[in-house]
């Protein structure tokens, strides 16, 4: 009649799982804390594209539209852009912010252009404006374009190839503040993703410790014929399959939005395709089990929830520490890195999303690393069931 | 059968448990009866393995507790002081995890729980979630998965305490059940009452001290009291402050 100590650990997982999955309040606790990275992460992203996409409608108030016609129709002609007549004191109307930016074409142009001089071209802006440089931008840029364009055609007209008055081609590399939040926001996808394993863990880490205590089911689960270990490892397993279903519902909500959110809009290159999807999975889950075996080595000295709750929330800023670092202030990758867990995962998990090529080798060391802990952590919460004090301490 | 040899368990400066020494026959109920704080549940304690005594010997059937406590919880069945509930599973549940961690699965579970379940009349909430249910209910639901693995020794810390008359009879009946099929009941008690209605042999503790033990009869005589009450309060040596722990003595 005596069960070996995994089928007893093996009634344990289940009794667990089945106790977790009538407790509405820690399934809710898990589904939010699985939607806050994909939420934020999406709301922000559109927004910023939103505010992004605006910049590139411009309305261009122009004074003297008539001196150049054939300007005016090319920009016209250009996506996003709308030509209206412009205030008749331009920096006036830019000074009083009525307007970003106006364009001032003077009579002169006509004359000089045709004469394939330089012909004047006045941008009136406030240059201490933060918020309209990059429509300023823009439409400078709409000049430039249309300045080598014309240029180019002037040289092919004479015989000469274009290519020789350039002597730069410029890549426009762009940092301007919606491309560094967005890329900001990026750089938390992993302290999120730690925090839905945390708080997916929480709700069997304490109900099976602290709350066996509080309820004073203990004394009884300890009296039946299972190995503490048994008892531990059961609880352990179970908290593991929810940490790690928290994870797998943060990585397919993420999956899900990346293939929506406008991130070219952005100027971003990055990409959350399947290759980054296993690798973002391969680098989370396998510390779920060391997130567990913490939470109920310490939770197994609280004598009750909310005890539990108040070091466990200690425990969750602790392991935010890494991550905020990493995000505050890029350290160099060493080598060590990747073996210590919580860093191990922040840098991993960086080079995942930037698309870094990894050594497969470095995935299953870093997970052998975290569950060899998890273990000799769990030993040691089997341990405490020894202990008189926690059992029958209260 | 359990036996318990000059059993010593000191917190600090107090001598919770100070050299008992008894034995629990087979088809026999056993009490230990005393004070509040005399020990008895700390006997109890060290007896199902989750205390380890300072010094003494425990023996049940033939397997030395201290050296071998997974051995001995074998043989137990427990109803421990503490004997609190998963409240989001059923009753049938509780006896069934139980069950299983004793290595009974499938008809024969399910056949066990059914039978428990009636013994105790408690097939009208056995799929009732145990969050909603009265002590009595808790208590049988925590009596019936003690001893879903039909152990062969069976020890019942305070199993009545607080609970209404139909549940106290409940409770009664499943003890002397347990006693005719051979098994060896060892249960605690504060209430002489329960004590004398149901064993054949009581054990008087006080201040960690086995003060008398023998038939209800033979303590009458040991005493010189006609009335048991009168007898236990005699042989703890409370008769000073008699009144404060009067209520836990029903006339």
């Amino acid at each position: 009649m005596k069960s070996s100590p995994f089928t007893q650990a093996m009634v344990v997982f289940r009794k667990e799982l089945k106790d977790w999955s009538r407790d509405r309040r820690s399934i809710i606790t898990v589904l939010i804390s699985s939607l806050l990275a994909p939420g934020i992460i999406g709301v922000m992203f559109t927004q910023l594209a939103s505010r992004q996409r605006q910049v590139e409608d411009v309305t261009v108030p122009v004074v003297g539209a008539a001196n150049a016609p054939a300007l005016i129709d090319w920009l016209k002609q250009q996506p996003g852009v709308e030509i209206v007549e412009g205030p008749a004191d331009a920096e006036e109307a830019v000074r009083t912010r009525r307007e970003d930016v106006v364009v001032v074409i003077p009579k002169e142009f006509a004359k000089d252009f045709a004469a394939s001089r330089p012909a004047p071209i006045r941008l009136v802006a406030d240059g201490s404006s933060q918020n309209t440089r990059p429509k300023v931008q823009r439409v400078r840029g709409l000049f430039q374009a249309y300045s080598s364009q014309i240029g180019s055609l002037r040289l092919l007209a004479r015989g000469v190839s274009p290519a020789v008055a350039s002597a730069l081609t410029i890549e426009d590399v762009e940092v301007s503040s919606a491309q560094q939040r967005a890329a900001m926001l990026l750089g938390f996808i992993p302290l999120f993703v730690m925090i839905a394993a945390f708080t997916g863990a929480m709700g069997i880490a304490t109900d099976s410790t602290a709350g066996e205590r509080e309820r004073g089911s203990i004394e009884a689960l300890l009296v039946n014929p299972a190995p503490r270990s048994a008892l531990a490892s059961g609880k352990w397993i179970a908290g593991t399959a929810t940490s790690m279903f928290s994870v797998l519902i943060t990585g397919a909500l993420l999956y899900a939005l990346f293939q929506y959110v406008p991130l070219q809009d952005l100027g971003i290159r990055f990409r959350l395709g399947p290759a980054q999807l296993g690798g973002f999975l391969a680098t989370v889950l396998p510390l779920c089990p060391l997130i567990v075996a913490i939470q109920m080595y310490v939770a197994t000295f609280a004598k009750s929830f909310k005890e539990a709750q108040s070091y466990l929330s200690f425990l969750m800023m602790a392991q935010m520490i890494p991550g905020m670092m990493a995000t505050m202030n890029s350290m160099a990758t060493k080598v060590w890195m990747y073996y210590v867990p919580w860093i191990g995962q922040q840098t991993l998990l960086t080079d995942v999303l930037g698309n870094k090529p990894i050594n497969p080798l470095v995935f299953v060391v870093v997970g052998l690393v975290n569950i060899i802990l998890a273990v000799i952590v769990i030993r040691a919460t089997a341990g405490l069931l020894h202990r008189e004090r926690i059992i029958f301490g209260r | 059968m359990i036996r318990i040899e000059n059993l010593h368990k000191r917190f600090g400066e107090v001598r919770a448990v100070d050299g008992v020494t008894f034995t629990a026959p087979d088809g026999a109920v056993t009490g230990l009866l005393g004070p509040n704080g005399a020990g008895k549940t700390t006997t109890l304690r060290m007896l199902y393995t989750l205390m380890r005594p300072d010094e003494g010997r425990i023996v049940v059937d033939d397997v030395d507790a201290v050296v071998d406590p997974q051995g001995a919880r074998l043989r137990l069945g427990v109803l421990p002081d503490q004997s609190g509930l998963y409240p989001r599973l059923t009753a049938r549940e509780h006896i069934e995890y139980f069950g299983e961690l004793q290595g009974i699965t499938g008809a024969d579970l399910r056949s066990r729980t059914e039978h428990l379940l009636k013994m105790l009349d408690m097939t009208a909430i056995a799929d009732r979630r145990v969050a909603g249910f009265s002590h009595g209910e808790r208590t049988k639901t925590a009596l019936a998965r003690a001893i879903v693995h039909n152990p062969k020794n069976v020890l019942l810390d305070e199993p009545t305490n607080g609970l209404d008359v139909m549940s106290t009879r409940a409770v009664r009946e499943i003890i002397r059940r347990l006693k005719n099929e051979g098994q060896t009941v060892l249960f605690s008690s504060h209430v002489m009452q329960e004590v004398s209605a149901l064993c054949d042999t009581i054990i008087v503790i006080a201040h960690g001290k086995i003060v008398a033990s023998g038939s209800p009869d033979d303590l009458r005589r040991q005493t010189g009291q006609e009335n048991l009450e009168d007898a236990f309060v005699a042989l703890s040596g409370l008769a000073a402050d008699h009144s404060a722990d009067a209520e836990g003595m029903p006339s």
